[in-house]
């Protein structure tokens, strides 16, 4: 079977642009940064005076066997050696501290950004994988400041001071080693394609299979209902022994690159042993100079070992700050035109509202009704009618195609979208609640709202009734998202939630679930006091909302089909007249049952 | 660690053939140290030395060292790719044979978690594991045995700092773990934040409270910053003192180590020859603490891999198990049935209560209600996605529990409410269960779903690719090629679970008048929400909150006056207000 997946995208390890943006988050740290380079330049001086001393120490004191001048010596290494060891410590922390704040600022930045995105954007993006944005994405650049970007100037800088050490010492065996280079430039070059290469292949042969994966185990029903378990195991197989193989390819790149290194490393040691050599027994060198050039040549090639998996690193990070950016550069929410009632009455009006998700495929096609302040209007309808999405219009989660949405008489997109929505609290059928306590719940974080008021809320829809009997009352934890608390406690946490914030507007999606009677009878009564004073817009499933209402709204497929009170409804013996019939009639089954 | 032995040894001879290569390897890289000394030697002695042969004899090593570099990197990382690979196969295997419980009580982000995460640190375990370990007892016996060779008394100075370093690694080993726990323990409050905020960013939204949430977020990630910046104060404190405690070992060697040469104890090669073996034990010992977390983080993976092989598949052929009985008639006796306790939604109530009802081969069953009602389990029932109690359902008087799964599902086809479709095209989609149909079948279970013309619309014909979960149709083009799919079975009893609620109901008649014929001589159960979509079966149910509350055919149901005669209404009222539109 032929399976497609958007692959993922792999640009090239080192991208320019990227990078200058990059490097813009390093910036207000580049203080910080330059004391790591500073710090960074003494251990590399540290690290290339300790050979030189050896060297000092077997040409002046211990061939000549002059005991006395070694202590001094060994005095000097070990004081290098402390030195090093404050250096490389100061270093590693403020390379941290900078590398931290860095992640810090990108995180936020991300999820403020985030905040800030329209509703669309959510129904289109998985949770997940906007998750990996803000964590392991942020990690993986930090992962390439914190272990490559600094280290690139040490190993430069080592690079540079062996040569100039060595040139120094002696520069005929000193170009003799660097003749070399050209042999280890066109081995890595050749790696650096190779490794790319494999490492995408490999990349995308285990993004199929993970991808092939998660849909089996999404779609697992279907394949055990088709009875396909075995030929889809077959194709899992398959891919899987790709990626093995892609894998064994990456494998073989590193296996043949690594030891070409080494044996450059080893070639290095021949040529000073055989030059060198001939140097001591001519005299134009010293045995010291000759194992300070095998210590020196030891120290070059760590960084060119270590090459590969910077490489790796820089790779990842740079596909993980093309997928940061991409969201960065995401348009924000519209915020509205910025304007603000002094105060707000609470009319509603749809006038002439057409609305589609998704091109032309309307799902409110020409609504038109209006609400006074302080009514009670109740929508109802068969599912798919369009009622949900009244909801999300009103705080424009969408903006509609056509037509106006008023407030007080007022078109909502010329208002500041802050305040339009703090005008309404919305209650849905299915209540989010957040980790944290109770308390957290009702708030929702904001700090205008005291616990006193708080807790009046929960008081007054009698919420208090279950949060008190709770071990830490208020301060209780809500444990796994809610799960240990009934539907029925739940949607009274979120009566308390809404009246906390003291909305002029109401909206209202009526729990469908089962609710045990005395929990609903708890229910009815609390709706009936925080509707009280308000305008409200209820989605209404149960008989008893329904008949109290103000004004009832029919809604079909996306046109208001009828709408007057229950009376007047039920007297035109339409759609209404058999919704309610058919409502009573099941009641009446359930209880019979 | 036992699981992984058993893969270890499944890979013996390329583990085996790995590190000899490595001692190979190591061995003659031992060596160098040797032959520089003997350099050294004869140059200091005697001003003069073979200096070609010793270069010979360090080029040669490094082709050997080469050449067995990269066969135990082959062999070792290779049997570890190996392990990656077989787990994954026996993970996948295993998941197939496991039952719908099993799933709804696992998240799919945790299964994949094991797949990728739980699987790469056995490799690692595996692979880097083995031959760090290998290395460190490799490097640090040779180098060891040679140093003293040289110099016993050397080798007690030398060492003088070798307690303070296990102290060390062990009191700021155990300070770096507690920390570093307490760094993961952040990382998941701060994953769990921004999850939290973007699932509930409606709610957040509504509310007006972007701020707030940013600011609680802020928060978080100050508190992330600083028990990583906790951590870092130790653990940037490890690898200088390390250095340190390494650097004042060279330090001695070269105090003592020069007095010994000026004394005439040891030879100037010795002392050289003795700095590089101490250079290279620092290494395999600064490697031990790593390795030994690999192989515990190996372990404790493996364990979490082997408890998902160990769940055992709930829904199995019996031990007696028969073929598809040969009349496809149903039927249910007093079924009353619940979840399994373990499922999130189920705390214990029963879905569906005690029904009742039979259906002669080649009958239709209407099944109408409302959602949450119990159809839908019904019918998963019948195909055993989960188990029914015993003697409660029954296929051509055989209990469903005692027909052979595979049989069983070959002969039903069901088309579900929500229809999964996979990321390919939509030939292999319709083909899903028979791999093997001709390109005539396909296109004629295309035609009967009613699918087909549209399907020539596009741009490759049957070959356009429906993208993830099938993206690029619509909602009802998606239902109508489930439901392709499961005509092609040629089944003996099919069912359309609310099959067509995304199609419009001109065409959802259409099809169901097509399907008339195919329906025929065969079994069927039809759920629907349309009143004309059932009213020609031969007998409707009609379920509300697990019960049957109303059943009979079309005309004896209206006659009845109760819930279906309303929604006959409803319906028909529906209609009117359609037509004026």
């Amino acid at each position: 079977m032929s399976y497609h997946w958007e692959e993922e995208k792999l640009g090239a390890a080192y991208d320019s642009a990227l990078m200058r943006r990059l490097l813009t988050y390093v910036k207000p740290y580049r203080k910080l940064f330059a004391i790591c380079l500073g710090l960074i330049g003494i251990i590399t001086v540290c690290e290339l005076a300790l050979p030189y001393i050896t060297k000092i120490a077997i040409d002046r004191y211990i061939r000549p066997g002059q005991l006395s001048g070694l202590y001094g010596l060994t005095a000097l290494f070990v004081g290098i050696l402390v030195v090093r060891l404050f250096a490389s410590f100061a270093q590693v922390y403020l390379l941290q501290l900078s590398g931290q704040k860095i992640m810090q600022d990108m995180r936020t930045q991300i999820f403020e950004h985030l905040m800030k995105l329209p509703v669309k954007f959510f129904d289109k993006n998985p949770v997940g994988r906007l998750v990996t944005r803000a964590t392991n994405d942020v990690a993986a650049i930090n992962e390439m400041y914190a272990s490559v970007l600094v280290y690139l100037f040490k190993d430069v800088f080592l690079v540079l001071g062996i040569f100039a050490i060595m040139i120094q010492l002696n520069w005929q065996l000193g170009l003799l080693i660097l003749v070399l280079a050209p042999v280890i430039a066109y081995a890595t070059w050749e790696f650096r394609k190779r490794a790319r290469d494999a490492y995408r292949d490999f990349r995308r042969k285990l993004a199929k299979l993970n991808a092939y994966m998660q849909e089996s185990i999404s779609g697992m029903r279907i394949i055990q209902l088709f009875a396909q378990e075995s030929r889809s195991y077959q194709t899992f197989q398959s891919i899987n022994t790709e990626e093995y193989e892609a894998n064994m390819r990456q494998l073989m790149v590193f296996a043949i690159y690594q030891p070409i290194i080494h044996l450059m490393s080893a070639v290095a040691v021949a040529l000073i042993i055989w030059y060198g050599g001939r140097g001591v027994i001519g005299g134009i060198f010293t045995l010291g100079s000759l194992v300070a050039f095998l210590n020196y040549v030891e120290m070059l090639f760590a960084p060119i070992r270590d090459l590969a998996e910077k490489y790796n690193i820089l790779q990842s990070a740079m596909a993980s700050a093309e997928r940061i950016f991409m969201l960065l550069d995401e348009p924000a929410e519209d915020r509205g035109r910025g304007r603000v009632l002094p105060s707000v009455q609470g009319a509603i009006e749809f006038r002439d509202v057409w609305f589609a998700y998704e091109g032309e495929e309307w799902v409110l096609k020409g609504v038109s009704f209006a609400v006074r302040p302080g009514e009670r209007v109740a929508i109802v309808g068969p599912t798919g009618s369009g009622k949900t999405t009244i909801i999300s219009l009103l705080t424009r989660f969408y903006d509609i195609q056509r037509g106006q949405i008023l407030l007080d008489g007022v078109d909502i997109r010329e208002l500041d979208i802050q305040f339009l929505r703090s005008q309404m609290a919305v209650v849905l059928q299915d209540v989010f609640l957040f980790s944290g306590d109770m308390l957290g719940n009702i708030t929702l974080q904001s700090e205008t709202i005291p616990r006193e008021r708080a807790i009046e809320s929960a008081r007054f829809v009698q919420a208090s009734s279950f949060i008190e009997q709770l071990p830490n009352g208020y301060n209780a934890e809500v444990k796994e998202r809610g799960a240990t608390l009934s539907v029925g406690q739940r949607q009274l946490l979120a009566f308390a939630r809404a009246i906390a914030f003291d909305p002029k507007i109401l909206i209202l999606d009526e729990a469908t679930a089962n609710i045990d009677s005395q929990t609903e009878s708890l229910i009815q009564e609390s709706l009936q006091k925080i509707l009280r004073g308000r305008t409200s817009i209820t989605i209404a499933h149960r008989l008893s909302t329904i008949r109290e209402s103000d004004k009832i709204i029919v809604l079909h497929k996306g046109v208001v089909v009828e709408q007057g009170t229950h009376e007047e409804l039920l007297a035109r013996k339409g759609l209404y007249y058999a919704l309610y019939t058919l409502q009573f009639a099941e009641a009446q089954a359930v209880k019979t049952a | 660690m036992r699981g992984i032995f058993h893969y270890l040894w499944r890979y013996r001879v390329r583990i085996f053939l790995g590190l000899l290569a490595l001692l190979i390897v190591d061995g003659a890289q031992l060596i160098v140290p040797l032959i520089i000394r003997a350099a050294i030697d004869q140059l200091s002695r005697t001003g003069t030395a073979q200096l070609v042969l010793f270069a010979g004899y360090i080029l040669g090593i490094a082709l050997v060292v080469a050449v067995f570099r990269f066969f135990w990197r082959y062999f070792i990382f290779g049997a570890s790719r190996m392990i990656r690979r077989d787990l994954r196969d026996r993970l996948y295997a295993h998941l197939v044979k496991l039952s719908a419980n099993f799933f709804a009580n696992t998240k799919t982000g945790d299964l994949m978690a094991h797949a990728t995460n739980d699987v790469e640190a056995v490799q690692f375990a595996c692979g880097m594991g083995i031959l760090a370990l290998a290395d460190a007892i490799i490097m640090v016996s040779f180098s060891l045995a040679a140093m003293l060779s040289i110099n016993w008394q050397l080798v007690l100075y030398a060492f003088t700092p070798l307690p303070f370093v296990t102290v060390f690694v062990v009191v700021i080993g155990r300070m770096i773990h507690k920390r570093f726990l307490a760094v993961q323990e952040a990382f998941s409050l701060l994953t769990e934040k921004v999850r939290e905020a973007i699932a509930g960013v409606r709610v957040i939204k509504s509310f007006a409270q972007e701020a707030g949430f940013s600011k609680d977020f802020r928060r978080t990630n100050e508190l992330f910053i600083q028990k990583n910046l906790r951590l870092v104060r130790v653990q940037g404190f490890f690898e200088p003192m390390i250095a340190l405690l390494a650097g004042l070992s060279s330090a001695i060697v070269l105090l003592v180590g020069g007095q010994k040469v000026i004394s005439g104890a040891i030879s100037l090669g010795d002392f050289v020859a003795f700095t590089s073996y101490l250079g290279m034990l620092t290494w395999p010992m600064m490697a031990l603490g790593f390795v030994i977390n690999l192989m515990q983080r190996g372990a404790a993976s493996m364990e979490r891999i082997e408890r998902i092989l160990k769940t055992e598949p709930e829904i199995t052929d019996a031990p007696d198990a028969q073929p598809f009985p040969a009349r496809a008639a149903i039927e249910c006796r007093r079924l009353t049935f619940s979840y399994p306790v373990a499922e999130p939604s189920a705390n214990g109530h029963p879905v569906l209560r005690d029904i009742s009802f039979s259906l002669e081969e080649g009958q239709r069953l209407g099944i109408i209600g409302l959602t949450g009602s119990g159809k839908s389990t019904l019918v998963h029932l019948l195909l055993r996605v989960f188990d029914p109690p015993e003697g409660t359902l029954f296929i051509g008087g055989v209990d469903v529990r005692k027909i052979r799964l595979s049989h069983l599902r070959q002969a039903i086809a069901l088309v579900p409410q929500d229809p999964f479709l996979f990321s390919t095209t939509i030939r292999e989609n319709i083909a899903f269960g028979k791999p093997a149909a001709s390109e005539h079948e396909i296109v004629e279970a295309a035609q009967l779903a009613g699918i087909y013309d549209e399907i020539l619309e596009f741009p490759h014909g049957l070959d356009t690719i429906v993208g993830e979960r099938g993206v690029s149709l619509s909602g009802g083009q998606k239902q109508r090629v489930a439901l392709a799919r499961a005509l092609l079975l040629n089944p003996k009893i099919l069912i359309l679970d609310d099959a067509l609620s995304a199609v419009d109901a001109e065409k959802e008649e259409e099809i169901l008048r097509n399907l008339k014929d195919f329906m025929g001589s065969r079994t069927a159960i039809v759920i629907a929400h349309r009143i004309s979509a059932i009213k020609d079966s031969d007998l409707i149910l009609v379920f509300d909150q697990g019960h049957i509350v109303e059943r009979g055919r079309h005309e004896e149901l209206l006659a009845l006056d109760g819930i279906y005669a309303r929604l006959y209404e409803l319906q028909q009222a529906e209609a009117e207000v359609v037509k004026k539109l």
